[in-house]
């Protein structure tokens, strides 16, 4: 069985979990659900699955909670977040409790799917979740995401809080080729037909204060017709 | 018998007389703050009473544009457990995916309109020109608007003056405008934004030569999930232009419309946004 990967589906929502587990199933995983918090968190230490996608409005106990509990255990599952109301403050919320990726409901399974691939090759070349950390390195830029402030080579960089939000997603999850319409439901959190140059425009601001040339980029890669990509090395910083 | 002197009974009549008019006046304020009680509480009844209105007008249309997509998809998912071939299959997949973008699209947008009542604006200078040109362009770039076209007059005597605002948001509004003249008109209409500024303020005016807007529904286009009569066929949640206009009410600034749709010459939205003459802008 330890050939396809455990992962543990929590949501209260029947539907959800009927639809998505032959879905996972099909894309190769063992599938535990639970329906509530409690169950989550229950199974999550019992069966220590490779991988948990936990809900956030959850009956019995919330899954921001359950992850802070899974945390303060020690037990660092890749765990990925199913926002509810995809505001800005729970977007940030679920980076802070320690989650490492995030998605806002509606989805497509297939979204779902490319994340948790994602999240599970970054854990399992052992790199450690970026997401959990405060403070972030890359060549002379410095993140820290308390402050939400960016340094560069010991300059503050004077970013919008939405150039910053970019970055802090970027940095968070180097070498992943992120689409402009992901960026924008992730950084933004909505969507609409224009949207997308509205990241171009952002993404300009960003490269622009990182004095970083598309052309011969350090830090940020623009792959034709996918989206940008994190190419600088990312450390952690205490 | 003994008489007051005249000194004191002056005095006692002055006393007698500041009581009553004392007394007077300390009556009216009273009259006067009581029927002011009366007052706020007679407009602050209406103002409940209409907020109970208008909140209850919004959840039967959401009910009504929920329900539509919702019974297509009802109708598709019975079709598919009945699909015998797999073009019907093919069909009803089709079918469902649109009836499932459109809850998302209205959704979406409704989200937009929550996130916008404490969400914080950026503040920071905004290039509208640039912003507005970038959005036409992309109004005009979608499948539904190829080949149409979008006309973009300036008037900058010497220098336009920036917005002082969050540039996504603002891009937003102006999108919003230009979509739902592109959508309102015909291939053969033209569609106009004018950009000018009076020293003070910034005008945005997107201008159509379309049908016009009823009388009627002009002052309730900016209402909530509210859907004009020639807009059943059109596709749209019906929170385009109510976004805009929080969007702009929340730069300082305002919308205004103009349509008389008897004379046939069409509709033009006039945004109105405190112009800014200081500041660097983001421009790519």
């Amino acid at each position: 069985m330890k050939d396809r990967p455990t992962l543990l589906l929590a949501d209260d929502d029947a539907t959800i979990i009927t639809a998505l587990t032959p879905f996972l199933e099909r894309a190769g995983f063992h599938v535990l659900t639970a329906t509530n918090g409690k169950d989550a968190l229950e199974k999550a230490q019992s069966h220590r699955p490779d991988m948990i996608v936990l809900d956030v409005l959850m009956p019995r106990m919330d899954g921001r909670q359950v992850l802070r509990t899974l945390r303060h255990a020690g037990l660092q599952t890749p765990t990925i977040l199913l926002t509810q109301v995809g505001d800005a403050l729970e977007r940030a919320l679920a980076l802070e409790e320690g989650a490492d990726d995030y998605l806002n409901k509606p989805f497509e399974s297939h979204e779902l799917l490319a994340r948790i691939r994602a999240v599970l090759r970054r854990s399992q070349s052992g790199q450690a979740s970026l997401s959990t950390a405060w403070r972030l390195a890359a060549h002379g830029l410095t993140i820290d995401r308390r402050a939400r402030r960016a340094t560069l080579n010991e300059q503050v960089l004077d970013l919008s809080p939405k150039a910053f939000s970019l970055l802090e997603y970027l940095i968070t999850h180097p070498d992943e080729v992120i689409s402009r319409e992901r960026l924008l439901q992730l950084v933004w959190g909505w969507e609409y037909p224009a949207g997308t140059r509205t990241v171009d425009t952002r993404m300009f601001e960003l490269r622009k204060a990182l004095g970083d040339d598309p052309s011969d980029p350090t830090f940020i890669e623009t792959r034709a017709g996918e989206g940008y990509c994190f190419i600088a090395p990312v450390r952690m910083l205490p | 018998m003994w008489q007051p002197e005249p000194v004191l009974a002056f005095r006692v009549g002055i006393g007698a007389g500041i009581f009553s008019i004392l007394f007077v006046v300390a009556v009216l304020i009273q009259i006067v703050l009581v029927s002011r009680d009366w007052g706020a509480e007679r407009s602050a009844r209406k103002v409940t009473r209409e907020r109970d209105d208008s909140h209850r007008q919004f959840l039967r249309r959401l009910d009504h544009e929920l329900k539509n997509p919702l019974t297509g998809l009802q109708a598709t998912l019975t079709n598919l457990r009945e699909a015998e071939s797999d073009e019907e299959i093919r069909q009803g997949v089709e079918n469902a995916t649109q009836a499932a973008n459109r809850l998302g699209r209205i959704l979406g947008d409704l989200r937009k309109l929550s996130e916008l009542e404490y969400q914080m604006l950026e503040h920071r200078p905004v290039d509208i020109e640039q912003l507005v040109s970038e959005m036409v362009s992309a109004a005009c770039s979608l499948p539904a608007h190829r080949g149409r076209n979008v006309k973009l007059l300036v008037s900058k005597v010497p220098v336009l003056p920036t917005v002082l605002g969050d540039r996504d948001m603002l891009g937003l509004a102006f999108y919003n405008l230009i979509d739902n003249a592109l959508k309102f008109t015909t291939p053969d209409d033209a569609i106009e934004v004018r950009i000018r500024d009076d020293g003070r303020l910034l005008f945005i005016e997107v201008a159509d030569s379309g049908a016009g807007i009823p009388l009627q529904e002009q002052g309730r286009i900016f209402e909530d999930l509210y859907r004009g009569e020639n807009a059943s066929e059109i596709e749209g949640s019906g929170l385009g232009l109510p976004l805009a206009r929080r969007i702009v009410v929340l730069h300082g600034g305002d919308i205004a419309l103009r349509s008389d749709p008897t004379q046939g010459r069409g509709t033009v939205f006039i945004i109105r946004l405190p112009a800014e003459w200081r500041g660097n802008v983001t421009k790519p």
